[in-house]
């Protein structure tokens, strides 16, 4: 008997241990998804979050996609350095691609970047009506995540054209692709989800600075209509703008644009993106990646003030092009205010004198690390987007006047146009020289069906005095630049690659 | 016969019905008899063990060998021990019974550790082998993977890395995963540990037991998938004995291997002819390269030194009949051979048995262990491998200044193409703290039951302690990476991680025998916990170096602060039925269920079965009369094993609370859903079949061992891309199938016997993989220069065929092109797709695999001799077949020489008329053209990395009985790492591969990339083993 007490006592000693729940052990430094969204702090934190991806889209993506995807701003050749085929591509409109998708990595990345945006906020969207609290927080947090969503759809319809659509959070791996939708009904969701936060969120004198405003909503809601060339719906929303008394244009052009610290979301602003200097990751880079190269730390400490400036190696971007720089109207206060000199005593070129963007060379005190917030919308572009709609109803004068409200703090006269084709024409001149580098060129020569033209004449210089395009002596375009002018970014190949639909 | 217990659960069941099956009592009328067990020279032999055959009745002999026992007349006495030939002495009435036992040298009647017990090895129907300490027992390192090389079929180790301790890669039978660890299962005296086994000291081990099929595994369910490392460690023997081993020495890098760079008035000459064929003005550093001729600057040469290194170990092995210990001091201190390198052990293991009575039997074991580690960074890319940096860096530039100094960091003037800041590397060596120190300690406690005869109970407690403070410093006077200028800012990182793991196991095992037919009956169950902490602390921006606290820093860096927890628990049952008649046909039976934290919420339980048969053919009357044939067994085993290395949370779907906003000045927390929930996750599944022959012949003088195996690894675990479209990258997944499949053999031989005995062990091994399935729709994952692809082996080389370059117009025109790039001198690649043209990228272009970082086949030899009182051995492993990546030359061929480069780019293309060896292409056209041969992954990069080592050679000579106090003394002089013979030019060390987490550089789906790692040194030592 006692050897079947210890029998019994060696087999239940083993068994005490095996409690219930000894096998259920939840991640402890991470919260799960199963406990998150009750509760209205979780939603606020979603929303915030949904905002991060637009700091990698203006600091690494826009410019390069936007801007230097147009007559505005070219590379300066370094050809000591490789591995710059990338945004070479982007820039000779040489996007290398096969079966409708490419593999050039910042289309790629733009494209994940928005779909990132869009992810959240569906999840935002798709669970927040399932939690109870205050109505007025709840809209505009929903109409927040709308905002971001009819933002990202808005860059890819314009990039892309047809790509998916999605709606609701993705839960399992078959959900992943969906089937690229129709332009006109990505249009569609986008209307639906900027007009939904045009009506929900808060003015801007009564939203937190930063955040999407009922006037930016308005703004992009407009855009997108100047877009598809509704001209009254676009005229009704952006006076709604102008006369909201919102907004104003700051009496100096400089002071549109914020420093690393400072004058941010000012009176003119109606979005931007917001950067914070320092060591916490919130910061931008954005001067550093416009700079020409190579650039001695003495060469650019003048630039950007700091204290502990390096080298910048590699190959400059986004250098204003001399078509950019002629551009300007003489006495146009603008141009100084976006377009400075450097020389490189490093470059190969006999002409060591480089034009770079001077707009967003605040300076700061980290090397490498800038706090200036990139504009989306300016107020300025909220009354040059008007004088264009009043302009195309031919309501010359209503469009004149915009426009000169713009035009003369630039310091520069009047509108002398008469015609309305000659107005528009000054229109267009204007938005180049006031949102240059604001990754707004590449978007309005396709809007204005100009794009395979301007560019077609644009290569052509380039390849006939490629020494004025900041080409060393001795150095030629490639021989695939401008083979490859369209309208449209391919869709990029490794998504392809996942999804079945294209 | 009625005892109640609750049953908790079904998986207990199997325990209940055994333990209510086996209990019955009975008895018999004995009386005593006593004596004494020796050895041939007349020793007590303690520990024998004294049983009547065929009951429970049994004792051990006492520390001189005596024993007393009751029996009764007729019966027979058993006097066996582990080593000796047993022997049966039927009882008579005797008073007194004296035994002399001899030694066996019938390698069939050894004991093998197996997996929850041990087994005769004649018995045993399982592909395991042994190794014992002896025959491995003068290797001059510290680690049991560097003293296994060579010695296992079908286990393939390579040393990855030259840092002390560090970088053995051990894979038995091929076994991979895309994302999920492939390492083996280590169990120390039962103990499945949760580290690994690098630090251990080889002393402290009596035999390394290596269990390669599914029936010997499949008792280790869930975590057998990559097989299992039984460790045994050394346990008191007979009397008492102390030994004190030593030995000292002093390592060194061979110069074969090392690469060939250039020299600074190469360089020089090299960037002055890139000027000029460039039609440019040459930069004054360059015009005139014999200016170098005596400034070369080895930055490789400079890290490295000659350095010591030593190992004491004091052992005691005392056995006093009832209580037997094992005690195991050692001290090794190496210093490295890279500069500032200095690796420290001290440790202790205490192995303790006592028999409270002849039933009742209780052991503990306690290991304590002490590690310190200072390695430079030396392994690594360009962000923090100095080794590799150093090849990078232009020859021209001054280790030392003018005064004799260190330089800080060198850059020539931008117009000499100098894009990056070079550092010091010898100062980054000798500057940067890297420190690990690791505190831990594996303990054993059990107590084991006999209630009745052939039942025995045997519950466990085992714990294992790890403490480890990582210190990691860059002063603001040097650094790790490749530009960085100096001054730069000042870093610190501390990291501390403690870990427990304890394990509960309670078996009962019951053996039976009757009318030929014998049966062994294992059950038990057992729970096992994992829990680690761990806490760092990152801060920068130091105002002085010589203070480098958390609060001397000015800037605490947020990303590189954290506390982390990592839990696991495992509940397992487990059951093994063994049986055979008359020895001859043999039969094993195992299951394994697992339930496992790790596992999906719907998917918590595994099982885990396997079967196994023997027949040894030798004692079958067709065999018997064949005198050459000594033994013969044909064994077969097929089972299911799991690989639960999946990660502790892979299945939650985890948010992220770290996705901050800025609005205006205000920073805004912000969450995201990171990653996607799979409730049904499980581990990966391995279904392996073996079939083996065991074959002796004359008298055993050859032994030779053959294995077959094929095995399919499904439900891998997989971080399947997904659309990111979906806002997510991955979704974890079970996916895919892997099928393997080798041959192994192995062939011990006494080629002489008698004075001079020579011996020889030699094995060779075949393993092969190929990719069965990926995800569906998915045919193949890139890695980084690597493609596995369904329908071919995993992870090989992917990319280019070179061709040579462009040699004229005439070739150029009429040969596929890289549109907008290619030129006359640029490498010439082969257009696989036939479009006429050469693309990189996506599934239809012109790659192609190009190399298969897996063996054809691995080998190893090992010869022993003796001849009186000496001795030797050299032992020898090799590999066969394989490739490697030679990642350096991403940089060190980059013909814009931005880098210091390989010596071969003085062959390369400079004009029609002097078109070069045909590797390297033109300079002229800069990284448009150069670009291609460097960026796009060719041929070029990969070698033949077969080789075979002379790991060891060691001659011996033993003093005998010098007085009383010393028993014996043996001296010996080694040299380690000896010789590699390989074709091999990528590197010093054709065994290595980069060592990630991830699909870097190493990681699953990259293996066999050449990373410049810490090369490894031969070692030429001198040892003593000192018995008293």
């Amino acid at each position: 008997m006692k050897k079947l007490i210890i029998t019994a006592a060696f087999v239940v000693f083993g068994l005490i241990s095996c409690k219930e729940g000894f096998l259920t052990v939840v991640p402890e430094t991470n919260l799960s998804s199963a406990t998150f969204f009750k509760k209205e702090a979780d939603f606020q934190q979603a929303v915030n979050a949904a905002y991060v991806p637009l700091r990698n889209i203006v600091n690494d993506r826009a410019w390069l996609l936007g801007e230097m995807h147009s007559d505005n701003t070219y590379y300066s050749r370094n050809i000591l350095f490789g591995a710059t085929e990338q945004q070479e591509d982007i820039a000779d409109f040489a996007v290398p691609t096969a079966n409708g998708v490419t593999s050039n990595t910042h289309v790629l990345n733009q494209y994940r970047l928005d779909y990132q945006i869009i992810a959240r906020a569906n999840q935002i969207l798709t669970l927040i009506d399932d939690v109870d609290f205050a109505a007025d927080s709840k809209n505009n947090l929903k109409g927040q995540a709308s905002f971001l969503r009819a933002f990202a759809y808005f860059e890819l319809v314009r990039y892309f054209g047809k790509v998916p659509l999605h709606l609701e959070p993705v839960t399992v791996r078959q959900e992943a692709a969906l089937p690229l939708a129709s332009v006109d009904e990505v249009y569609a969701q986008i209307i639906q989800d900027a007009t939904f936060a045009a009506s929900n969120l808060l003015p801007k004198s009564k939203q937190e600075a930063g955040r999407a405003t009922s006037g930016a909503a308005k703004t992009l809601l407009a855009n997108v209509y100047v877009v598809q060339k509704k001209w009254a719906e676009a005229e009704t929303l952006l006076k709604d703008v102008v006369n909201s008394g919102e907004y104003a244009l700051m009496p100096d052009y400089n002071d549109a644009f914020s420093t690393t610290t400072g004058n941010k979301n000012n009176k003119e602003s109606v979005f931007e993106v917001q950067f914070q200097e320092g060591s916490a990751g919130y910061n931008g880079s954005l001067i550093y990646n416009f700079l020409p190269r190579p650039m001695s730390p003495e060469e650019l400490k003048p630039i950007s003030g700091t204290s502990n400036p390096q080298p910048l190696t590699g190959e400059g971007n986004n250098t204003p092009t001399p078509d950019v720089i002629a551009a300007y109207e003489s006495g146009d206060l603008r141009k100084d205010a976006s377009v400075g000199y450097v020389t490189l005593s490093g470059s190969l070129r006999s002409n060591k004198v480089y034009p770079y963007i001077k707009k967003f060379a605040k300076t700061h005190s980290l090397h490498g690390n800038t706090g200036n917030n990139w504009p989306v919308y300016r107020y300025s572009e909220v009354l040059l987007f008007l004088a264009e709609a009043q302009m195309e109803q031919s309501k010359l004068g209503e469009a004149a006047a915009s426009l000169n409200q713009v035009r003369s703090r630039a310091g520069l006269a009047n509108t002398t146009a008469s015609s309305q084709a000659d107005l528009r024409n000054q229109i267009y001149q204007d938005r180049r020289s006031e949102l240059a580098f604001e990754n707004k060129r590449w978007f309005d020569l396709v809007r204005t069906g100009k794009a395979i033209e301007t560019i077609t004449a644009y290569g052509a210089r380039i390849k006939a005095n490629p020494l004025d395009y900041y080409y060393p002596e001795g150095a030629l375009p490639r021989s695939n630049a401008f083979s490859n002018i369209t309208e449209l970014y391919a869709l990029p190949a490794d998504e392809g690659a996942l999804s079945p639909n294209f | 016969m009625n005892f109640k217990f609750t049953i908790r659960r079904n998986k207990y069941y199997l325990a209940g019905v055994f333990l209510s099956l086996v209990l019955f009592c009975s008895s018999f009328a004995f009386s005593q008899v006593k004596g004494r067990v020796s050895d041939q020279s007349g020793e007590g032999l303690a520990g024998v063990s004294v049983a009547i055959k065929g009951t429970s009745k049994g004792t051990q002999s006492d520390a001189n060998g005596n024993y007393s026992l009751e029996a009764t007349n007729g019966s027979v006495i058993t006097y066996s021990f582990v080593g000796y030939e047993a022997k049966d002495v039927t009882y008579n009435g005797q008073k007194e019974i004296n035994v002399t036992l001899g030694v066996d040298d019938n390698l069939l009647n050894e004991v093998v550790v197996v997996g929850y017990g041990s087994q005769l090895k004649k018995n045993v129907t399982g592909a395991v082998q042994t190794v014992g300490a002896k025959e491995i027992k003068d290797l001059p390192v510290s680690q049991i993977g560097q003293k296994l090389q060579g010695q296992l079929a079908g286990v393939q180790i390579n040393q990855t890395t030259g840092k002390p301790g560090q970088g053995m890669n051990i894979r038995i039978r091929g076994q991979l995963s895309v994302s999920a660890g492939s390492d083996p299962l280590y169990v120390i005296d039962g103990f499945p540990i949760t580290g690994n086994i690098g630090s251990m000291n080889p002393d402290e081990i009596e035999e390394i037991t290596v269990l390669k099929d599914a029936s010997s595994t499949s008792l280790y369910g869930s975590r057998a998938a990559n097989g299992v490392v039984l460790i045994t460690t050394k346990k008191g023997k007979t009397g008492s004995n102390v030994s004190f081993n030593v030995f000292t020495g002093i390592q060194q890098v061979p110069d074969r291997g090392l690469v060939k760079m250039l020299t600074a008035e190469e360089f020089a000459q090299f960037k002055k002819e890139y000027y000029t064929d460039a039609g440019q003005p040459v930069p004054a550093e360059f015009q005139n390269p014999s200016q170098y001729a005596n400034q070369n600057n080895d930055w490789y040469g400079a890290l490295l030194r000659k350095a010591p290194l030593q190992s004491y170990n004091l052992s005691l092995s005392n056995n006093t009949g009832k209580s037997r210990t094992s005690v195991v001091a050692g001290v090794f201190n190496q210093q490295g051979v890279v500069i500032n390198n200095e690796y420290k052990r001290y440790s202790l293991r205490i192995n303790n048995e006592y028999d409270v009575s002849n039933k009742v039997k209780i052991g503990f074991n306690v290991a304590p262990q002490y590690v310190f580690d200072n390695t430079p960074r030396t392994d690594g890319d360009r962000g923090t491998g100095i080794l590799f940096n150093a090849l990078h860096t232009w020859p021209v530039m001054p280790i030392y200044d003018s005064n004799g100094d260190l330089t800080l960091f060198n850059r020539f003037p931008a117009s000499t193409g100098n894009i990056f800041a070079y550092p010091n590397w010898v100062r980054a060596a000798n500057e940067l703290v890297n420190e690990t120190t690791t505190t831990n300690l594996i303990s054993n406690a059990y107590i084991q039951y006999q209630p009745i005869k052939g039942l025995t109970l045997k519950s466990t407690f085992n714990v294992e302690m790890l403490r480890s403070k990582f210190f990691f410093f860059n002063p603001s006077t040097a650094t790790s990476a490749i530009n960085v200028a100096i001054p730069t800012t000042a870093v610190s990182i501390r990291q501390n991680v403690e870990s427990l793991a304890w394990l509960n196991e309670n078996l009962a095992t019951y053996t039976r025998s009757f009318n030929d037919h014998n049966f062994e009956l294992l059950a038990g169950f057992s729970n096992q916990k994992f829990t680690e902490e761990s806490t760092r602390i990152q801060a920068d921006t130091y105002s002085d170096d010589r203070l480098p606290t958390v609060q001397g820093a000015i800037n605490i860096n947020r990303g590189g602060t954290n506390t982390g927890v990592q839990e696991w628990a495992l509940t397992s049952v487990l059951s093994r039925l063994t049986y055979n008649y008359k020895g001859k046909y043999l039969f094993t039976a195992a299951v394994r269920r697992d339930g496992s934290s790790r596992f999906g919420s719907d998917n918590r339980w595994g099982t885990f079965p396997s079967f196994s048969a023997g027949w040894v053919i030798s004692d079958e009357s067709f065999l018997k009369d064949i005198q050459k044939i000594s033994f013969a067994k044909l064994r077969a085993s097929y089972g299911v094993i799991g690989n639960n290395n999946i990660g502790n949370y892979t299945s939650y779907a985890l948010v992220n609370n770290t996705v901050n906003a800025v609005f205006g000045n205000t920073v805004a927390p912000g969450a995201i859903v990171s990653s996607l929930a799979n409730t049904n996750l499980g581990w990966e599944t391995t279904k392996q079949f073996d079939i083996g022959l065991d074959l002796g012949m004359y008298n055993d003088r050859i032994t030779f061992v053959y294995d077959y195996y094929t095995k399919n690894t499904t439900n891998l675990l997989y971080s399947v891309q997904i659309a990111q479209e979906s806002g997510f990258s991955n979704f974890n997944d079970n996916i895919g199938e892997i099928k393997f499949w080798g041959h192994e053999f192995a062939l011990n031989t006494k080629n002489t016997t008698g004075r001079f005995k020579w011996s020889t062990n030699a094995n060779i091994s075949f393993n092969r993989n190929k990719v069965i399935a990926l995800a569906d729709g998915i045919d193949r994952v890139y890695g980084l220069f690597h493609i596995t692809k369904v329908g071919y082996p995993f992870g090989q080389f992917y990319g280019h065929i070179a061709q040579g370059v462009y040699l004229n117009e005439a070739d150029l025109n009429s040969s596929p092109q890289v549109p907008g790039r290619s030129t006359v001198g640029s490498i010439k690649l082969t257009d696989q797709n036939g479009d006429g043209i050469i693309t990189n990228g996506g599934n239809e272009d012109d790659r192609v695999i190009m190399g298969n970082p897996f063996p054809t086949f691995t080998y190893g030899i090992t010869n022993s001799f003796s001849f009186g009182k000496w001795d030797a051995s050299i032992i020898g492993s090799g590999s066969q077949g394989n490739q490697l990546l030679v990642r350096h030359l991403y940089s060190t061929a980059n013909l814009d020489g931005v880098f210091n480069m390989v010596e071969g780019v003085k062959y390369r293309f400079r004009s029609v008329d002097n078109p070069g060896l045909g590797m390297y292409g033109t300079t002229v056209g800069g990284g448009n053209v150069t670009g291609i041969e460097r960026d796009w992954m060719n041929s070029r990069f990969v070698a033949d990395a077969s080789f075979f080592t002379i790991k060891n050679v060691t001659v011996g000579y033993t003093i005998p009985k010098i007085s009383k106090v010393f028993k014996s003394a043996r001296v010996y002089t080694s040299i380690q790492q000896l010789y590699v013979f390989t074709k091999y030019w990528g590197g010093p060390n054709p065994e290595t591969s980069a060592q990630r987490d991830g699909n870097g550089d190493g990681g699953n789906l990259s293996p066999g990339v050449d990373l410049s790692n810490y090369p490894v040194p031969r070692t030429f030592t001198i040892g003593a083993n000192l018995n008293f």
